[in-house]
Protein backbone atom coordinates (compact mmCIF):
# COMPACT_ATOMS: atom_id res chain seq x y z
CA UNK A 1 0.00 0.00 0.00
CA UNK A 2 1.32 3.43 -0.86
CA UNK A 3 1.19 6.27 1.64
CA UNK A 4 -1.60 7.90 -0.36
CA UNK A 5 -3.61 4.68 -0.32
CA UNK A 6 -3.17 4.35 3.44
CA UNK A 7 -4.35 7.91 3.97
CA UNK A 8 -7.32 7.36 1.66
CA UNK A 9 -8.30 4.21 3.54
CA UNK A 10 -8.06 6.02 6.88
CA UNK A 11 -10.12 8.96 5.69
CA UNK A 12 -12.79 6.91 3.95
CA UNK A 13 -13.15 4.57 6.95
CA UNK A 14 -13.48 7.46 9.40
CA UNK A 15 -15.87 9.34 7.09
CA UNK A 16 -18.11 6.28 6.89
CA UNK A 17 -18.03 5.51 10.61
CA UNK A 18 -18.53 9.06 11.84
CA UNK A 19 -20.67 10.48 9.03
CA UNK A 20 -18.00 13.05 8.22
CA UNK A 21 -17.91 15.26 5.14
CA UNK A 22 -14.77 14.54 3.16
CA UNK A 23 -14.36 18.24 2.41
CA UNK A 24 -13.95 18.90 6.15
CA UNK A 25 -11.29 16.23 6.49
CA UNK A 26 -8.17 18.26 5.97
CA UNK A 27 -4.95 16.95 7.58
CA UNK A 28 -4.87 19.78 10.08
CA UNK A 29 -8.52 19.30 11.10
CA UNK A 30 -8.83 18.81 14.85
CA UNK A 31 -10.85 15.67 15.52
CA UNK A 32 -12.76 17.23 18.37
CA UNK A 33 -13.05 20.94 17.56
CA UNK A 34 -13.34 20.72 13.78
CA UNK A 35 -14.81 17.30 13.06
CA UNK A 36 -17.09 17.11 16.09
CA UNK A 37 -15.83 13.83 17.52
CA UNK A 38 -15.90 13.30 21.27
CA UNK A 39 -14.87 10.89 23.99
CA UNK A 40 -17.46 8.32 22.88
CA UNK A 41 -15.84 8.20 19.45
CA UNK A 42 -12.33 7.41 20.62
CA UNK A 43 -13.07 3.72 21.15
CA UNK A 44 -14.87 3.49 17.80
CA UNK A 45 -11.96 5.23 16.08
CA UNK A 46 -9.55 2.61 17.40
CA UNK A 47 -11.88 -0.21 16.31
CA UNK A 48 -12.23 1.33 12.84
CA UNK A 49 -8.47 1.60 12.40
CA UNK A 50 -7.86 -1.90 13.74
CA UNK A 51 -10.46 -3.26 11.33
CA UNK A 52 -9.10 -1.35 8.35
CA UNK A 53 -5.44 -2.25 8.88
CA UNK A 54 -5.66 -5.52 10.80
CA UNK A 55 -3.48 -4.50 13.75
CA UNK A 56 -4.06 -4.01 17.47
CA UNK A 57 -3.58 -0.49 18.77
CA UNK A 58 -6.05 -0.14 21.65
CA UNK A 59 -3.33 -0.46 24.30
CA UNK A 60 -1.05 2.08 22.61
CA UNK A 61 -0.28 5.14 24.71
CA UNK A 62 0.30 7.23 21.57
CA UNK A 63 -3.43 7.07 20.81
CA UNK A 64 -4.09 9.48 23.65
CA UNK A 65 -1.93 12.15 22.02
CA UNK A 66 -3.85 12.13 18.74
CA UNK A 67 -5.58 15.43 18.07
CA UNK A 68 -5.67 15.97 14.31
CA UNK A 69 -6.36 13.87 11.27
CA UNK A 70 -2.70 14.20 10.34
CA UNK A 71 -1.78 12.73 13.75
CA UNK A 72 -3.80 9.64 12.79
CA UNK A 73 -2.17 9.44 9.35
CA UNK A 74 1.31 9.59 10.87
CA UNK A 75 0.42 7.16 13.65
CA UNK A 76 -0.96 4.54 11.24
CA UNK A 77 1.92 4.97 8.79
CA UNK A 78 4.42 4.44 11.59
CA UNK A 79 2.56 1.32 12.76
CA UNK A 80 2.59 -0.09 9.23
CA UNK A 81 6.30 0.64 8.97
CA UNK A 82 6.93 -1.16 12.27
CA UNK A 83 5.02 -4.21 11.06
CA UNK A 84 6.74 -4.40 7.67
CA UNK B 1 -25.14 16.13 6.72
CA UNK B 2 -28.10 15.79 9.13
CA UNK B 3 -31.57 15.10 7.79
CA UNK B 4 -33.80 18.09 8.14
CA UNK B 5 -36.63 17.86 10.62
CA UNK B 6 -37.73 21.44 11.16
CA UNK B 7 -39.34 22.18 14.48
CA UNK B 8 -42.82 23.54 14.69
CA UNK B 9 -41.45 26.66 16.32
CA UNK B 10 -38.89 27.13 13.55
CA UNK B 11 -41.52 26.51 10.91
CA UNK B 12 -44.21 28.75 12.30
CA UNK B 13 -42.72 31.60 14.30
CA UNK B 14 -46.07 32.79 15.62
CA UNK B 15 -46.15 35.71 18.03
CA UNK B 16 -47.47 34.66 21.41
CA UNK B 17 -50.87 36.11 22.28
CA UNK B 18 -51.59 37.45 25.76
CA UNK B 19 -53.70 34.37 26.47
CA UNK B 20 -50.98 31.95 25.44
CA UNK B 21 -48.39 33.87 27.49
CA UNK B 22 -50.70 33.54 30.49
CA UNK B 23 -51.02 29.79 29.88
CA UNK B 24 -47.25 29.42 29.60
CA UNK B 25 -46.76 31.28 32.89
CA UNK B 26 -49.46 29.20 34.56
CA UNK B 27 -47.96 26.00 33.20
CA UNK B 28 -44.49 26.81 34.52
CA UNK B 29 -45.83 27.90 37.90
CA UNK B 30 -47.39 24.44 38.04
CA UNK B 31 -44.93 22.18 36.24
CA UNK B 32 -41.69 23.02 38.03
CA UNK B 33 -42.93 22.91 41.65
CA UNK B 34 -44.99 19.78 41.00
CA UNK B 35 -41.98 18.08 39.40
CA UNK B 36 -39.92 18.84 42.52
CA UNK B 37 -42.70 17.62 44.81
CA UNK B 38 -43.27 14.50 42.72
CA UNK B 39 -39.55 13.72 42.79
CA UNK B 40 -39.37 14.24 46.56
CA UNK B 41 -42.43 12.05 46.99
CA UNK B 42 -40.83 9.40 44.83
CA UNK B 43 -37.60 9.48 46.84
CA UNK B 44 -39.55 9.13 50.09
CA UNK B 45 -41.92 6.39 48.95
CA UNK B 46 -39.31 4.36 47.08
CA UNK B 47 -37.95 2.43 50.11
CA UNK B 48 -41.45 1.23 51.02
CA UNK B 49 -42.31 0.20 47.46
CA UNK B 50 -38.93 -1.43 47.14
CA UNK B 51 -39.46 -3.61 50.22
CA UNK B 52 -43.03 -4.50 49.18
CA UNK B 53 -41.86 -5.29 45.66
CA UNK B 54 -39.10 -7.54 46.91
CA UNK B 55 -41.57 -9.33 49.19
CA UNK B 56 -44.48 -9.79 46.81
CA UNK B 57 -43.15 -9.51 43.24
CA UNK B 58 -39.79 -11.10 44.08
CA UNK B 59 -38.08 -9.13 41.31
CA UNK B 60 -34.40 -8.25 41.45
CA UNK B 61 -33.47 -4.88 42.92
CA UNK B 62 -32.49 -3.44 39.56
CA UNK B 63 -35.69 -4.55 37.83
CA UNK B 64 -37.78 -3.15 40.67
CA UNK B 65 -35.98 0.16 40.36
CA UNK B 66 -36.63 0.25 36.62
CA UNK B 67 -40.30 -0.43 37.27
CA UNK B 68 -40.32 2.36 39.84
CA UNK B 69 -38.70 4.78 37.38
CA UNK B 70 -41.34 3.83 34.81
CA UNK B 71 -44.11 4.52 37.37
CA UNK B 72 -42.46 7.86 38.16
CA UNK B 73 -42.72 8.73 34.46
CA UNK B 74 -46.34 7.63 34.35
CA UNK B 75 -47.15 9.87 37.31
CA UNK B 76 -45.44 12.77 35.59
CA UNK B 77 -47.75 12.32 32.57
CA UNK B 78 -50.74 12.67 34.85
CA UNK B 79 -49.34 15.79 36.50
CA UNK B 80 -48.52 17.38 33.15
CA UNK B 81 -51.82 16.40 31.52
CA UNK B 82 -53.51 19.80 32.01
CA UNK B 83 -50.93 21.24 29.60
CA UNK B 84 -49.47 18.35 27.63
CA UNK B 85 -51.23 15.70 25.61
CA UNK B 86 -49.37 12.39 25.47
CA UNK B 87 -49.99 10.03 22.57
CA UNK B 88 -48.35 6.85 21.39
CA UNK B 89 -48.52 4.98 18.12
CA UNK B 90 -47.84 1.43 16.98
CA UNK B 91 -46.95 0.13 20.40
CA UNK B 92 -48.33 -3.26 19.33
CA UNK B 93 -45.02 -3.96 17.56
CA UNK B 94 -43.36 -4.20 21.00
CA UNK B 95 -43.67 -7.64 22.51
CA UNK B 96 -43.56 -7.61 26.29
CA UNK B 97 -41.08 -9.93 27.98
CA UNK B 98 -39.06 -10.05 24.75
CA UNK B 99 -35.67 -8.34 24.66
CA UNK B 100 -35.23 -5.47 22.25
CA UNK B 101 -32.74 -2.73 21.68
CA UNK B 102 -34.59 0.56 21.40
CA UNK B 103 -33.12 3.60 19.70
CA UNK B 104 -34.84 6.96 19.98
CA UNK B 105 -34.19 10.48 18.73
CA UNK B 106 -33.38 13.14 21.30
CA UNK B 107 -34.92 16.61 21.55
CA UNK B 108 -35.28 17.39 25.24
CA UNK B 109 -34.35 16.56 28.83
CA UNK B 110 -37.90 15.21 29.16
CA UNK B 111 -37.45 12.56 26.44
CA UNK B 112 -36.31 10.12 29.12
CA UNK B 113 -39.51 10.74 31.11
CA UNK B 114 -41.53 10.04 27.98
CA UNK B 115 -40.09 6.54 27.68
CA UNK B 116 -42.72 5.61 30.26
CA UNK B 117 -45.12 5.75 27.31
CA UNK B 118 -43.64 2.40 26.30
CA UNK B 119 -45.70 -0.62 27.32
CA UNK B 120 -42.66 -2.22 28.97
CA UNK B 121 -40.79 -1.08 32.05
CA UNK B 122 -37.81 -3.44 32.12
CA UNK B 123 -35.55 -1.16 30.10
CA UNK B 124 -31.95 -0.26 30.85
CA UNK B 125 -31.04 3.18 29.59
CA UNK B 126 -27.61 3.66 28.04
CA UNK B 127 -26.54 7.22 28.80
CA UNK B 128 -23.47 9.41 29.08
CA UNK B 129 -21.68 10.01 32.38
CA UNK B 130 -23.19 13.34 33.39
CA UNK B 131 -26.72 12.13 34.29
CA UNK B 132 -25.19 9.83 36.90
CA UNK B 133 -23.93 12.94 38.66
CA UNK B 134 -27.45 14.31 39.21
CA UNK B 135 -27.89 14.13 42.97
CA UNK B 136 -31.58 13.21 42.92
CA UNK B 137 -31.51 10.71 40.04
CA UNK B 138 -27.98 9.25 40.09
CA UNK B 139 -28.48 6.70 42.84
CA UNK B 140 -31.68 5.41 41.19
CA UNK B 141 -29.88 5.08 37.86
CA UNK B 142 -27.08 3.11 39.46
CA UNK B 143 -29.56 0.90 41.30
CA UNK B 144 -31.41 0.30 38.01
CA UNK B 145 -28.05 -0.69 36.45
CA UNK B 146 -28.24 1.96 33.77
CA UNK B 147 -25.22 1.96 31.50
CA UNK B 148 -22.61 4.69 31.53
CA UNK B 149 -21.47 4.35 27.92
CA UNK B 150 -18.97 7.15 28.35
CA UNK B 151 -17.32 5.94 31.53
CA UNK B 152 -17.45 2.16 31.18
CA UNK B 153 -15.33 0.02 28.89
CA UNK B 154 -16.99 -1.08 25.66
CA UNK B 155 -16.59 -4.76 26.57
CA UNK B 156 -18.28 -4.19 29.94
CA UNK B 157 -21.20 -2.35 28.31
CA UNK B 158 -21.65 -5.21 25.85
CA UNK B 159 -21.54 -7.79 28.65
CA UNK B 160 -24.10 -5.84 30.69
CA UNK B 161 -26.42 -5.67 27.68
CA UNK B 162 -26.13 -9.39 27.07
CA UNK B 163 -26.98 -10.08 30.72
CA UNK B 164 -30.02 -7.79 30.44
CA UNK B 165 -31.20 -9.46 27.22
CA UNK B 166 -30.76 -12.93 28.76
CA UNK B 167 -33.14 -11.84 31.53
CA UNK B 168 -35.69 -10.67 28.90
CA UNK B 169 -34.86 -7.04 29.57
CA UNK B 170 -34.33 -4.39 26.92
CA UNK B 171 -31.77 -1.64 26.44
CA UNK B 172 -32.43 1.86 25.15
CA UNK B 173 -29.94 4.11 23.38
CA UNK B 174 -30.13 7.72 22.26
CA UNK B 175 -27.94 7.19 19.18
CA UNK B 176 -27.45 10.93 18.67
CA UNK B 177 -25.78 11.19 22.07
CA UNK B 178 -26.96 14.77 22.54
CA UNK B 179 -30.21 16.68 22.31
CA UNK B 180 -30.78 18.17 18.89
CA UNK B 181 -30.57 21.94 18.97
CA UNK B 182 -31.93 22.58 15.48
CA UNK B 183 -34.62 19.94 15.06
CA UNK B 184 -32.42 17.87 12.76
CA UNK B 185 -31.45 14.28 13.35
CA UNK B 186 -27.79 14.45 14.23
CA UNK B 187 -24.96 12.04 13.58
CA UNK B 188 -25.69 8.60 14.99
CA UNK B 189 -23.14 6.83 17.18
CA UNK B 190 -22.55 3.19 16.33
CA UNK B 191 -22.43 1.63 19.81
CA UNK B 192 -26.06 0.56 20.11
CA UNK B 193 -26.12 -0.95 16.64
CA UNK B 194 -22.95 -2.95 17.26
CA UNK B 195 -24.46 -4.29 20.48
CA UNK B 196 -27.72 -5.31 18.80
CA UNK B 197 -25.79 -7.21 16.11
CA UNK B 198 -23.37 -8.81 18.57
CA UNK B 199 -26.22 -9.95 20.82
CA UNK B 200 -28.55 -10.91 17.94
CA UNK B 201 -31.33 -8.72 19.32
CA UNK B 202 -33.85 -6.86 17.11
CA UNK B 203 -33.70 -3.08 16.98
CA UNK B 204 -36.91 -1.12 17.46
CA UNK B 205 -36.56 2.50 16.30
CA UNK B 206 -38.66 4.96 18.29
CA UNK B 207 -39.57 8.45 17.15
CA UNK B 208 -40.49 11.09 19.67
CA UNK B 209 -42.03 14.36 18.60
CA UNK B 210 -43.19 17.38 20.59
CA UNK B 211 -40.66 17.47 23.41
CA UNK B 212 -38.75 20.11 21.45
CA UNK B 213 -41.85 22.25 21.89
CA UNK B 214 -42.16 21.34 25.59
CA UNK B 215 -38.59 22.20 26.55
CA UNK B 216 -35.80 22.27 23.97
CA UNK B 217 -32.17 22.67 25.05
CA UNK B 218 -31.27 26.20 26.09
CA UNK B 219 -34.80 27.19 27.15
CA UNK B 220 -36.19 27.42 30.67
CA UNK B 221 -39.89 27.89 30.04
CA UNK B 222 -42.03 24.87 29.21
CA UNK B 223 -44.81 25.23 26.67
CA UNK B 224 -48.06 23.36 26.19
CA UNK B 225 -47.76 20.76 23.47
CA UNK B 226 -48.69 17.36 22.17
CA UNK B 227 -46.04 14.70 22.59
CA UNK B 228 -46.17 11.55 20.51
CA UNK B 229 -44.00 8.46 20.77
CA UNK B 230 -44.16 6.13 17.79
CA UNK B 231 -42.61 2.67 17.56
CA UNK B 232 -41.43 1.54 14.14
CA UNK B 233 -41.28 -2.05 12.92
CA UNK B 234 -38.56 -4.12 14.61
CA UNK B 235 -35.47 -4.76 12.49
CA UNK B 236 -33.95 -8.22 12.71
CA UNK B 237 -30.19 -7.84 13.10
CA UNK B 238 -29.37 -11.36 11.92
CA UNK B 239 -28.63 -10.10 8.41
CA UNK B 240 -26.10 -7.49 9.48
CA UNK B 241 -23.31 -9.74 10.71
CA UNK B 242 -20.81 -8.84 7.99
CA UNK B 243 -17.84 -6.52 8.59
CA UNK B 244 -19.19 -2.98 9.00
CA UNK B 245 -22.73 -4.36 9.08
CA UNK B 246 -23.44 -1.89 11.89
CA UNK B 247 -23.01 0.95 9.40
CA UNK B 248 -25.67 -0.53 7.12
CA UNK B 249 -27.99 -1.08 10.09
CA UNK B 250 -27.36 2.43 11.39
CA UNK B 251 -28.16 3.98 8.01
CA UNK B 252 -31.33 1.92 7.65
CA UNK B 253 -32.56 2.88 11.12
CA UNK B 254 -31.73 6.54 10.63
CA UNK B 255 -33.46 6.63 7.28
CA UNK B 256 -36.64 5.06 8.70
CA UNK B 257 -36.62 7.41 11.67
CA UNK B 258 -36.11 10.47 9.46
CA UNK B 259 -39.04 9.47 7.24
CA UNK B 260 -41.28 8.76 10.19
CA UNK B 261 -40.36 11.98 11.98
CA UNK B 262 -41.02 14.00 8.84
CA UNK B 263 -44.43 12.36 8.59
CA UNK B 264 -45.21 12.94 12.28
CA UNK B 265 -44.28 16.60 11.91
CA UNK B 266 -46.32 17.07 8.75
CA UNK B 267 -43.26 17.75 6.60
CA UNK B 268 -43.81 15.13 3.95
CA UNK B 269 -44.08 16.83 0.57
Amino acid sequence: MTEAEVIELIDSSLAEEFELERTDMTPEANLYDDLGLDSLDTVDMVIVLEGAFDFKIREEEAIRAIRTLDDIHRFVLSKIEQHS
Amino acid sequence: MGMKVVTETQNKPVAESTASIAIIILMNLWAYPILILWTLFGILVFPLLFVLGRLFLRWSADRLTRWFIWLYGRGWFLLMSPFVRFDREQMAVIKTETPHLFVVNHFSFFDTFCMALLPVHNIIFAVRSWPFRMLWYGSFMRLARYLDVEGERWEDVLDSCKIAFAANGSVLFFPEGHRSRDGRLQRFYSGGFKIAIAAGIPVIPLCINGTDRLLPPGRKLMRPCRICLKALEPIDTGNFGEKDGHLRLRKLVKSRMASSLAEMRGEVE
